[in-house]
């Protein structure tokens, strides 16, 4: 995939971080840095929802990002799949500084995002949502055999359970749906992968399912960025934590140095004093 | 740490499902009603089943079934189109007024087509780039356009030339069906590919289901649905000729509340009315419905006012079918189905 198509380098193409795309984070799986951001702002009209995030993310490393409601978490997010373009800080993703000006560019540098509200459509079936808008054709006709063939190989390997690649997504589970959504992420071949509250609502089987199949696509290589409330999804799956508290990342932490008590904490700033919160 | 858990077989995901489980249940339920229709209009009437009548029952559908295809993909996706009646009266004025100034019968198509085309586009434009509710577009269009063919025609009936090529357009028949009914069918089956076979069909099922899914994933959302608006325009403009070609004169009185017998013939099919779920087969369904209701109560010496009175009724059951054929279908599906 050509660089011209994808987010803007900065400096005429030149690579201006030296550092990425050998450096180690050395935290748990985590290999080779993916992304890093560095000093992310954005604000909407006079409320700056983000004052300044750095957050780095390694290969096949699964990174909490949790904070409180209006901690600007999801709009981070929106920053590196190019929703939303921010305003100052830097994106460098696998060591060239990038500039998103929308979800395409993002798409192009292998950066997914599985929205809250999954993006399916429910009246289609499984391999159909899979492939929404790259249909593999055979002249002008959409190649179904083939479709669902991929769709049931894609499936397969990431252990999704449904009963057909024909069943209509209105007809699946809420574990069943987040599961689609996300092979169909996966079917974009992400390096990065960012799941934004995928186990909400779920029941706990399902949350079990979405949480094994995040861990496969970690295995994979794929950095996983996962947002979410459910504290105890975040020691099951993740190597490392980013804090977020009202727009700034305040803490950074392997998961194997924290506890529950410790992690509910952070998020709350209830053991740092009001200076340092600020 | 990571569980184990045993996927499905491969070959087992990718397994087409039973013709029951694929199968839209409110068009199958429509079609029940057909058949009790067929059944019931053949032990009232011994006409209604002879091949005369089922050549003339398809020329009677004909016009109905080509608007009706192009108005399932804007039904699908969401929205409505209520002008069509009145471009099939605009482009049938027109191509008899153009006859009549001398235009070749040829010329006159592609003119007449282009009408159709044009007054959908319109429509297609201020609803899916202008964000108008193509309710209120539509509903507005169906004044404009018919009012345009009143102000040429100064409400009078053109007639046209028998002579002509378009004329005999109406006349013509091959082995025993008119050409309008062939004409129908071609659309049918142009439609039924289009829907289901390519990826148009399918952007325009997932954007009645859910258009924000589908504008994720890259599709040009609005233009689908601006062509979809376009495709009843040029149906329309299609009928509009043939209307013309059929009664040997255009006028601008022509399809007054055709709007209407088409949407019931998609909705009657099975078809979605707020959209995510279409059915080419059910239209056809749909439009045999209203044709044969008119038909077989015509053949039966029934008063030609109650007609509308029965096709309403009709529609009116259709729409709670339509609206409770997945509950019904699911029933039937608990109550027969094996346990494994």
């Amino acid at each position: 995939m050509s660089h011209e198509s994808s987010g803007t380098q900065v400096g005429d193409g030149q690579v201006v971080d030296g550092r990425s795309g050998d450096g180690r984070s050395g935290d748990g799986r985590s290999g080779d840095t993916l992304v890093t951001l560095e000093g992310i702002t954005k604000s909407f009209g006079a409320v700056q929802s983000l004052r300044g995030v750095d957050l780095r993310l390694g290969t096949g490393e699964v990174l909490g990002l949790v904070g409180d409601n209006g901690a600007g978490k999801s709009t981070l997010m929106k920053v590196l799949a190019g929703a939303i373009r921010h305003d100052a800080g830097s994106i460098t993703v696998g060591g060239r500084q990038v500039r998103f000006h929308s979800p395409a560019d993002a798409r192009a540098e292998h950066i997914g995002i599985v929205y809250q509200d999954l993006a399916l459509c429910d009246t289609l079936d499984v391999a159909s949502n899979l492939f929404l808008g790259r249909e593999p054709r055979r002249g002008p006709f959409v190649d179904r055999a083939e479709m669902h063939r991929q769709a049931a190989e894609m499936l397969s390997t990431l252990h999704v359970r449904v009963r057909s690649t024909y069943q209509e997504i209105g007809e699946l589970s809420g574990g069943q749906r987040q599961a689609v959504a996300i092979a169909r992420a996966v079917s974009f071949q992400p390096k990065v992968l960012i799941l934004d509250e995928p186990t909400a609502a779920l029941a706990v089987a399902e949350v079990r399912q979405v949480l094994r199949m995040i861990r496969e696509v970690a295995a994979r290589g794929v950095g996983v960025i996962l947002i979410t409330h459910r504290l105890q999804d975040l020691f099951e799956v993740c190597d490392r934590i980013t804090v977020m508290y009202e727009g700034r990342s305040v803490d950074d932490a392997a998961i194997a140095d924290l506890d529950i008590e410790t992690l509910v904490g952070m998020i709350t700033r209830s053991n740092t004093t009001t200076e340092e919160a600020a | 740490m990571t569980t184990q858990v045993e996927s499905p077989p491969q070959r087992d995901l990718a397994a087409q499902p039973s013709w029951w489980e694929r199968v839209n249940k409110a068009t199958v339920a429509m079609l029940g009603v057909t058949v009790a229709l067929f059944i019931g209009f053949g032990l009232a009437s011994p006409n209604f089943l002879t091949f005369g009548n089922m050549s003339n029952l398809a020329t009677q559908v004909a016009i109905t079934l080509i608007v009706a295809i192009a108005m399932t993909f804007v039904i699908t996706t969401g929205q409505i189109d209520l002008s069509v009646g009145s471009t099939v009266a605009f482009v049938a004025a027109m191509t008899a007024e153009l006859l009549q100034l001398g235009l070749d019968s040829s010329l006159v198509i592609v003119v007449g087509l282009l009408a159709g085309l044009f007054w959908g586009s319109v429509n297609g434009w201020l609803s899916a780039y202008q964000n108008i509710p193509p309710f209120i577009v539509t509903l507005a269009a169906m004044s404009i356009i018919r009012g345009f063919a009143l102000l040429w025609t100064e409400g009078f009936s053109v007639p046209i030339d028998r002579r002509l090529f378009v004329a005999k357009i109406g006349e013509a028949e091959f082995l025993g069906f008119s050409a309008l009914a062939w004409i129908a069918l071609a659309t049918t089956v142009a439609g039924g590919i289009l829907l289901s076979r390519m990826r148009f069909g399918r952007y325009v099922n997932g954007i009645g289901a859910q258009e924000e899914s589908v504008r994720r994933a890259g599709v040009n959302t609005r233009r689908i649905k601006m062509i979809t608006l376009m495709l009843t325009g040029l149906a329309a403009g299609a009928a509009g000729i043939l209307t013309a070609a059929r009664l040997g004169s255009g006028s601008a009185n022509a399809a007054e509340g055709f709007e209407l017998t088409v949407i019931a013939a998609v909705v009657l099919g099975g078809t979605n009315l707020f959209g995510g779920r279409g059915t080419i087969v059910g239209t056809v369904i749909g439009a045999l419905i209203t044709g044969m209701i008119a038909n077989g109560l015509t053949l039966m010496g029934v008063s030609p006012f109650l007609t509308p009175i029965v096709t309403g009724l009709v529609l009116i059951a259709a729409i709670w079918i339509n609206l409770r054929g997945r509950s019904l279908a699911q029933l039937v599906s608990h109550l027969t189905a094996r346990r494994t």
